[in-house]
C-alpha cells in the first residue's frame, strides 16, 4: 500500500503537467499567434463586426495620411503614385491582397481593442465607434521614390528597412495597383498585382545566399580566409557540371576564374568556389548555418506575415548541395528574409524582428501601442559579420555590384542572379546596406526575369543609397 | 491516526447556491433574450438537477462536496452553451444529465456497497468484449473515419463509452490482485477493437490509462517503458495504415494550408477562441456554430469564445482540481482496489481533458473524443458522470472507515 500511495503520488504530477502542459502551450500561441488568427480572412465574425465602427487611420512615419474613412468610405492616399507604392503595405479591407495592414491590424482599427468601459461611453454619447488610428513606420516618400526607379512593366519587390532598430520604411511588390481603381484588368492581370512579392514570393536566392555560404565557411574552417580554391570554369558534381555565370558550353565559351580565396571568389561570385565549399562544409553545417539565420524557421513576426523560407531537407544529392552553396536548387527565400540577412550582416550578426507598426492611439488620444526594437535572433557572430561586410563592401567597390556605389557612401552588397526553370531570363537580386552611422539602411531589391543582378538590380539600389543619404540621414 | 479537519458544510452550502445562482440568470437571460417559456423552465429546472448532483447527494452518504459542485458546474456549463447554440441538443443534454446523475448514484452505491468484486469483473471482463465487438459485427456505418456506435432502432450508444468503466473496475481488480499478465491482455483486446474500428482516440486514451494504472500498481520503469514503445510502435503503424489518421497529423502541423477545406474546422475553432479576446463576446453573441462539430469535438472552443480565455482557464482549473481532488482519494484508500480504481478515474478524466482541449489549441493532432461532462453526447456524459460515482464511491468508503476507526478509538480498540 505504501509503494502505491508513492507511486500515485508521483502520477499526480504527471496529471496536473498535463493541464499545466495545456494553459502554457494555449497562452503562448494565443500570444504569438493570436493576431494571426484573428487577422485571418477566414475570420468572419471579425468581418461581421466590423460594421457600425469607423475604421481608424493609416498614417506613414510622418504623418502622412495613407488611409482614412470619409463618410464611410474608406480612402487612401491623395497622390497616385504613394497610393501605388503603399498598396500592399496597406492592402484593403476586402483582404484582396493577403495580410496587409487593413486586415492585419484590423484588431486596432475597428477597435476590437477597446474595453469595456470605451465601447460605453460611446453608446450612452450616442457616438459611432471609432477604431484606433495606426502609425506605421514605413516611409511613403522613399516608397514612392523607390517606385519611381523600378524598371515598369517588371514583377519584383523592393524592401528597405532600418537595420539597427527592424522599421521597415518600404515594402513593395510589383507590379502594383491603385486601392482607388481596382479595374477587371487589374483584377485578372496574369502578373497578380495583388501578390505581395516582399513577403509571400518564395523563390530561389541565387548569389545574394553566397552570405550564408561564406558565414559557414567562416565560422568552421578556421584557414577560410587563406585557403585557396581552384576554379576550372567546370567542377563535376555526379552526373553534372556546375558552371559559372557567362559560360555557353554549347557555344565553347567558359568562365574560368582560375585560383582564388574566398574574399575573391564572393566578390566576383564564383558559383564553382561555392558549390565546392558547400561540398566541404556537408550539408548539416551549412543547414545550420542557415537555419540560424531564419531558414526552416516558423517567423511569427508580430506586424507582418512572411512566408518561411526553406533550405531542402530531402533529395540531398552532391549535385543539390553543391547548387545550395551557389543559392540554387530547392532553396526558397522571400526578399523580406534576404533583406534581413543583409541587415544581420550590417547589425553586427544581430537580426532584428522587421517592424511595421510605429504607434496606435485610440480615439480618444489614449496610445494602445508603442514600437520597441525587438532583436529576431543573432544570425551569426560578430567576427563572421565583420569579415561579411568587409567582403560585402568589396563587392560593390571592386566585384560584380559595383553599379551600386555611391560616391563618399559606404556601400556593401551582394548581387544575385537567379535561374528560374519557366523564364528566359535569370532574376535579377540585390541585397546590401549602407555602412554609415547616421543612415542604418538595408535593401533588398529583386527584378524577375531582368537578367543580372549587378546590371539591372545594382543601379536601383544606388539610387535608393542615394535617395536615402540625401534626404534621411 | 490522522486528525482530520472537519469540513465546514457552510462554505460548500455557499458554493452549490453559487453555481445554482449563476445558471438560473444565465438561463434567465436567454428566456428574456429568445422570449421563451422553455427557456424559462430551463432555468428552473438545471439548478434544480444541480441541487440534486451537489447537495441532495452527500445527505445519503458522505461524498466529497467540492468534486460534486465543480462536475456539476462543469455539466450544467455544457446544458447551457449547447441549449444557446441549439435548444433541442440542450434539452436532450439536459435530460442526459438528469440522467447521469442517477447513473452517478447508482455507481456511488455499487463501490460502497460491494465488497466481493471477483464475479462482477469476470463479468465485465467478458461483457465488455463483447459489447466492443458489437459495432465490427453489426456492420454499421462510418461516421468521421470512425464506426464506434451501435444502432438499435431509432437509439444509438457508443460501446466504449460504457466499457471505459468496465476498463477501469476490471484492471483495478486484476492489478490489485497482481494479476498484470491478464489485465494487459485484457487491455490489449479492448485496444485492437478499438483500432478495428478506427475509433483512435479512444484507442489513445484506454492506452494511456492502463499505463497509468499499471504504473500506480507496478512502479516499474521498465514496464512502463516497454508499453510507452510499444504505444509509439502502434502510433506510427496507426498512421501508416490508415489514411484518416495521416490527414489528421497534416492538419495539424499546418491547418491554414487548405483553410476552406481540410483545416476548416481546426481554423475556425482557433478563430472563435482568438475572437473571444479576454472576456469573451458574450452569453448569446456569439457566432461558434460556423465550427463543424461545434457540440462535441470544439465545445471548449465555444466555451472560450462566449466567455473569453480567462473563463477558459477557470474551466481548466476545475479539471485540474477534480483530477486533484480524485488522486488525494486514491491516497486515503484502504485497499489497493479501491486506490487503483480512483487513481484511474481521474487519470481518465485528466487524460480525456487533455486530449480533446488539446487538439482543440492544436497542441497535438485532434481526435473524435468528448470533452467530459461538457459536450454534447448522452453515453459520453452519463459515463463521465459515472466516473465521478465510482470516485465518490471511494471516497465515502474513506469517510466510512475513517469514522469507524475513530469509533474503535473512541472504544478503546486498537489501531494497526
Ligand atoms: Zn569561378
Amino acid at each position: 500500500m505504501k509503494k502505491l500511495r508513492r507511486n500515485i503520488r508521483a502520477l499526480t504530477f504527471f496529471l496536473c503537467g498535463l493541464f499545466v502542459l495545456l494553459a502554457a502551450y494555449g497562452a503562448y500561441s494565443l500570444s504569438t499567434s493570436g493576431g494571426r488568427w484573428f487577422a485571418s480572412s477566414a475570420n468572419t465574425y471579425a468581418r461581421a463586426r466590423r460594421q457600425g465602427v469607423i475604421a481608424g487611420d493609416i498614417l506613414d512615419k510622418n504623418g502622412v495620411v495613407l488611409a482614412t474613412t470619409r463618410d464611410g468610405e474608406r480612402v487612401y492616399a491623395g497622390d497616385e503614385a504613394v497610393r501605388r507604392a503603399v498598396a500592399h503595405a496597406v492592402g484593403m479591407p476586402s483582404g484582396n491582397v493577403s495580410n496587409g495592414v487593413e486586415t492585419f491590424m484590423a484588431s486596432y482599427l475597428y477597435g476590437f481593442n477597446m474595453s469595456f468601459l470605451e465601447r460605453l461611453s460611446c453608446a450612452v454619447k450616442g457616438e459611432p465607434r471609432q477604431g484606433d488610428a495606426v502609425q506605421l513606420t514605413l516611409d511613403s516618400a522613399i516608397s514612392r521614390y523607390a517606385a519611381s526607379r523600378f524598371p515598369a512593366g517588371k514583377a519584383g519587390a523592393v524592401v528597405v528597412m532600418n537595420y539597427k532598430t527592424g522599421e521597415v520604411l518600404a515594402l513593395q511588390s510589383f507590379p502594383n495597383f491603385d486601392p482607388m481603381n481596382i479595374t477587371a484588368q487589374v483584377r485578372n492581370d496574369p502578373q497578380t498585382p495583388f501578390l505581395n512579392r516582399a513577403t509571400q514570393s518564395l523563390k530561389a536566392p541565387g548569389s545574394t545566399f553566397k552570405i550564408v555560404t561564406a558565414a559557414a565557411a567562416l565560422e568552421n574552417f578556421p584557414d577560410a580566409e587563406t585557403r585557396a580554391y581552384q576554379c576550372t570554369g567546370q567542377l563535376q558534381v555526379g552526373d553534372r557540371v556546375i558552371t559559372d555565370a557567362g559560360t555557353d558550353l554549347a557555344a565553347g565559351q567558359i568562365t574560368r576564374h582560375g585560383q582564388l580565396t574566398l574574399r575573391r571568389a564572393f566578390q566576383v561570385s564564383c558559383n564553382n568556389t561555392f558549390a565546392q565549399i558547400a561540398l566541404n562544409l556537408t550539408d548539416p553545417t551549412l543547414r545550420r548555418t542557415a537555419e540560424n539565420m531564419g531558414f526552416n524557421d516558423n517567423f511569427l513576426f508580430r506586424d507582418l506575415v512572411v512566408e518561411n523560407s526553406s533550405y531542402p531537407t530531402q533529395n540531398r544529392t552532391d549535385r543539390e548541395i553543391a547548387w545550395t552553396g551557389a543559392g540554387q536548387s530547392a532553396l526558397t527565400a522571400t526578399p523580406m528574409h534576404m533583406c534581413l540577412i543583409a541587415s544581420a550582416v550590417a547589425n553586427d550578426g544581430v537580426m532584428m524582428e522587421p517592424a511595421l507598426l510605429q504607434r496606435a492611439t485610440a480615439q480618444n488620444g489614449k496610445t494602445r501601442y508603442v514600437f520597441s526594437p525587438r532583436v529576431y535572433r543573432r544570425a551569426m557572430k560578430a567576427e563572421t559579420a565583420a569579415t561579411l561586410k568587409e567582403y560585402m563592401r568589396s563587392v560593390v567597390t571592386s566585384g560584380t555590384g559595383t553599379q551600386a556605389a555611391v560616391a563618399g557612401a559606404n556601400v556593401c552588397g551582394k548581387t544575385g542572379s537567379a535561374e528560374i526553370d519557366t523564364q528566359e531570363n535569370t532574376n535579377a537580386w540585390f541585397v546590401g546596406f549602407l555602412d554609415e552611422a547616421d543612415a542604418p539602411y538595408a535593401l533588398a531589391i529583386v527584378v524577375e526575369d531582368a537578367g543580372g543582378g549587378g546590371s539591372v538590380a545594382a543601379p536601383i539600389a544606388r539610387d535608393i543609397f542615394n535617395w536615402l543619404l540625401e534626404n534621411d540621414r | 491516526m490522522k486528525n482530520r479537519k472537519k469540513r465546514r458544510p457552510g462554505s460548500a452550502a455557499a458554493l452549490i447556491s453559487a453555481v445554482m445562482l449563476f445558471f438560473f440568470l444565465a438561463f434567465l437571460l436567454l428566456a428574456i433574450k429568445e422570449m421563451s417559456l422553455q427557456c424559462f423552465m430551463m432555468a428552473l429546472v438545471v439548478p434544480g438537477i444541480i441541487f440534486v448532483g451537489s447537495a441532495g447527494i452527500p445527505k445519503l452518504f458522505p461524498a466529497d462536496r467540492l468534486l460534486l459542485s465543480l462536475t456539476n458546474f462543469l455539466c450544467a456549463l455544457g446544458v447551457l452553451v449547447l441549449y444557446r447554440l441549439s435548444p433541442e441538443r440542450g434539452l436532450a443534454q439536459a435530460v442526459n444529465y438528469g440522467v447521469g446523475v442517477v447513473c452517478m448514484i447508482l455507481c456511488t452505491l455499487l463501490v460502497r456497497y460491494l465488497s466481493d468484486w471477483k464475479l462482477p469483473a469476470a463479468l465485465m471482463l467478458l461483457g465488455s468484449v463483447l459489447l466492443l465487438a458489437l459495432p465490427l459485427l453489426m456492420r454499421a456505418e462510418e461516421r468521421n473515419g470512425a464506426r464506434n456506435w451501435v444502432y438499435i432502432g431509432s437509439y444509438s450508444f457508443q460501446p466504449s463509452e460504457i466499457v471505459k468503466l468496465a476498463l477501469l473496475l476490471c484492471i483495478a481488480y486484476l492489478l490489485s490482485n497482481r494479476k498484470v499478465i491478464v489485465s494487459i491482455a485484457f487491455a490489449g483486446v479492448c485496444l485492437l477493437c478499438l483500432m478495428l474500428q478506427k475509433d483512435l482516440g479512444t484507442a489513445l486514451l484506454y492506452y494511456a490509462v492502463t499505463l497509468v494504472m499499471l504504473y500506480a500498481a507496478t512502479g516499474s520503469h521498465l514496464l512502463i517503458g516497454a508499453g510507452l514503445a510499444g504505444g509509439a510502435g502502434a502510433a506510427v503503424m496507426g498512421y501508416q495504415m490508415f489514411a484518416h489518421v495521416k490527414k489528421r497529423v497534416a492538419i495539424w502541423l499546418n491547418p491554414w494550408a487548405d483553410v476552406e477545406g481540410d483545416g476548416y474546422q481546426l481554423v475556425q475553432g482557433l478563430i472563435a477562441m482568438v475572437n473571444g479576446g479576454a472576456w469573451g463576446v458574450g452569453l448569446g453573441l456569439g457566432n461558434a456554430s460556423v465550427i463543424p462539430y461545434y457540440y462535441n469535438d470544439f465545445i471548449f472552443a465555444v466555451v472560450v469564445h462566449e466567455f473569453g480565455w480567462i473563463f477558459g482557464l477557470i474551466v481548466l482549473a476545475m479539471y485540474a482540481f477534480i483530477v486533484i481532488r480524485g488522486v488525494m482519494i486514491a491516497r486515503r484508500a484502504r485497499t489497493a482496489f479501491h486506490a487503483l480504481l480512483a487513481v484511474g478515474c481521474a487519470a481518465l478524466i485528466a487524460l480525456q481533458t487533455f486530449v480533446i482541449i488539446g487538439g482543440n489549441i492544436k497542441l497535438i493532432p485532434l481526435t473524435g473524443v468528448t470533452l467530459p461532462f461538457i459536450s454534447y453526447g448522452g453515453t459520453s456524459l452519463v459515463s463521465s458522470l459515472c466516473i465521478i460515482g465510482l470516485l465518490q464511491g471511494v471516497a465515502s468508503r474513506n469517510e466510512a472507515d475513517v469514522s469507524e476507526d475513530r469509533e474503535l478509538a473512541m472504544q478503546g480498540g486498537d489501531l494497526k
